[in-house]
């Protein structure tokens, strides 16, 4: 263990011999990095497929993979070889270019996300971009390109509808996620990920507790955008046969896959990184304090996992219970309920920060105001945001019973109550009573 | 006048929907399976797993379950016991049994007589109900419907049973646990 955590000061000295310090500092590493990113997350995708299996199976009762490998642990390599020997089919008349270039889209936008993320402290974090939120929002939204692309070009309906679904489910969930970030990045006063991660070192606190309408909200906008159960519109198994991926075979429907589970990892990354603290952990930086420097970039980096595992099983467990919203009800959910609680949340986000700040007098509410490490609450501070997040739920859930008090039932059960049949006076039966000579 | 007449709904309800109690319940029921099948592995409480490990783990079949026929044999002599009375095929509604008996010459106290004896017993699993008339109906124990399941073949001809395989049983892959 110990030997493995020597081994990047041996590899670095190793590297030293061959390049100048500024190629390996600022080429090799990256590279060593992104590799070892792109291995563990794919890693990481395919038991993410294995885990999907075995927890729908438990919940249904079953045992799921049993027979490739213990426990058929194996499974996701036997489908992966599976995939690749098969047949790479195009349909006639497909967009052949587009058909062709949609599957890496998806992929691509899935796993380039991964390059902000911080994983850990130090080195456990590829690169900390300074607008690492806006650029995890722009990439990831590049994912529903490829869907449509993917629907467009396969000139079959399904995939078409799946297509147009997917186009208009982006634009009810994409703007109340970006609206419902912004709450946690005004505690963390920086659009770095790193440096939300932070703050919320620094306060020791996880935003979860200052922001509970985000973190909702934020959680599922994400389910939405990763197509998953109960917003897998543009999938639907049931309605679409299989959605915007119908035409698709081999190892190109297999890219979809994987970008498909990728993407639920970066949502389940971004949400732990901007919710719960990231690799944040109580005294787990005494590790640090006491000198054992990689052995603390490893136990913050398991947290982590561990955080991401916990909103993965939820994804699982989300699944397996709710059966798919209607097209009409995730708009509803997504403009009615979602968008205006999402700006509830920063009205009164605001108002806290601005209050908390307007207390200020004295040091009683914030410690001291840094550049990029969060506000540094004081005790008092963390009560008065906890409390402001308490009211933002009350508020909200009064807000938006009174905005949708009368959509409360979705549109469908309201029209059934207003039926009428058409053409007839009121008052008069629909069909005329047979008297009795005609029955006669 | 409308078609469907949907009730309003009551404040119960409405203090239901507004704190999402079914949503819970149904999270409620898949984790209570989920933790279930991590802890009750046979299914005791009814949320454990269910699924058989079917080649490697055999079944437990019912006791009055009846499967492959088989013809029993003397365990000393590995004679048959079957005498060739063709009562079996004479009870089986499905008409699948064929008994034929071929004639032997036997010496009974000093006399040349001549007497039936089992040469081919011919049993057609693809047309039989598994009733066990023939079982029932067999005066010396010989035929007999066993709890063997595994009936498979590949072709329609290998549904029916010749005396070889009726005496010494099919030979069917048997999977390590």
């Amino acid at each position: 263990m110990f030997a493995l955590l020597a081994a990047p000061t041996f590899i670095d000295s190793l590297l030293l011999k061959f390049f100048s310090e500024q190629t390996v500092n600022y080429v090799i590493w990256p590279f060593i990095q992104i590799g070892l990113v792109v291995v563990i997350t794919t890693g990481w995708v395919a038991y993410a497929t294995y885990l999907e299996r075995k927890i729908s199976a438990f919940m249904q009762a079953r045992l799921g993979p049993m027979r490739v490998g213990p426990w058929g642990l194996l499974q996701p390599i036997a489908d992966g070889l599976k995939l690749l020997t098969k047949e790479d089919f195009v349909p006639e008349n497909a967009d052949r270019w587009i058909f062709f270039v949609a599957p890496y889209i998806a992929v691509v936008a899935a796993f380039i996300v991964m390059a902000v993320v911080p994983f850990g402290p130090d080195w456990a974090v590829i690169t900390d971009v300074n607008i690492g939120v806006l650029f995890v929002l722009a990439v990831s939204s590049v994912g529903v390109l490829a869907l449509i692309l993917a629907g467009w070009s396969s000139n079959s309906k399904y995939a078409l509808l799946g297509a147009l679904r997917s186009s208009a489910q982006m634009v009810s969930y994409e703007v109340s996620m970006g609206l419902a970030i912004i709450g946690a990045l005004m505690f963390a006063r920086t659009l770095s990920l790193s440096g939300v991660v932070t703050a919320q070192g620094s306060d020791s606190i996880w935003f979860l507790f200052y922001q509970p309408i985000g973190f909702a909200v934020f959680l599922i906008s994400g389910i939405a955008e990763n197509n998953r159960a109960p917003f897998d519109l543009p999938e639907a198994e049931s309605e679409l046969v299989a959605g915007f991926h119908t035409e698709y075979s081999g190892f190109r429907w297999s890219l979809f896959f994987m970008a498909e589970y990728a993407a639920m990892v970066v949502v389940t990354a971004v949400a732990t990184t901007l919710y719960l603290g990231g690799w944040y952990f109580p005294w787990v930086w005494r590790l640090e304090a006491a000198g054992y420097h990689n052995l603390y970039v490893v136990v913050s980096l398991l947290v982590f996992l561990a955080k991401a595992g916990l909103l993965l099983y939820l994804y699982f467990w989300l699944r397996w219970t709710l059966p798919r919203f209607r097209y009409d009800q995730l708009m509803d959910l997504g403009w009615k309920w979602m968008l205006p609680a999402a700006l509830i949340n920063i009205v009164v986000t605001a108002i806290g920060v601005a209050v908390i700040q307007g207390l200020n007098g004295g040091g009683r509410t914030i410690d001291q105001v840094q550049v990029s490490s969060g506000l540094g609450l004081t005790a008092t501070g963390k009560a008065i945001a906890i409390g402001f997040g308490i009211v933002n739920l009350l508020l909200t859930a009064g807000i938006l019973s009174l905005i949708n008090w009368r959509s409360r039932d979705f549109n469908l059960k309201k029209q059934r109550r207003q039926i009428r049949l058409v053409d007839l006076p009121k008052g008069k039966p629909a069909v005329a009573p047979v008297s009795s000579e005609s029955a006669v | 006048m409308p078609l469907v007449a949907v009730p309003k709904p009551t404040l119960t309800q409405k203090l239901k929907r507004f704190f999402m109690v079914d949503l819970l319940k149904g999270l409620a029921v898949t984790l209570g399976f989920n933790i279930g099948a991590l802890t009750d592995r046979d299914a005791v409480a009814g949320k454990g797993i269910y699924t058989e490990q079917y080649p490697k783990v055999r079944p437990d079949v019912a006791p009055r379950f009846h499967g492959a026929p088989r013809l029993n044999m003397d365990p000393e002599t590995h004679d048959t016991l079957c005498i060739a009375c063709n009562l079996c095929a004479l009870a089986c509604p499905e008409d699948c049994i064929d008994v034929i008996p071929m004639d032997v010459e036997v010496v009974v106290a000093g006399k040349p007589r001549r007497k039936k004896v089992l040469d081919e017993f011919i049993f057609d699993t693809s047309r039989c109900m598994f009733c066990a008339l023939c079982q029932e109906a067999c005066p010396t124990y010989c035929l007999e419907l066993t709890q063997d399941f595994e009936l498979a073949t590949y072709s329609r001809a290998g549904f029916v049973w010749n005396r070889e395989m009726l005496e010494q049983g099919r030979e069917t892959v048997k999977y390590k646990s």
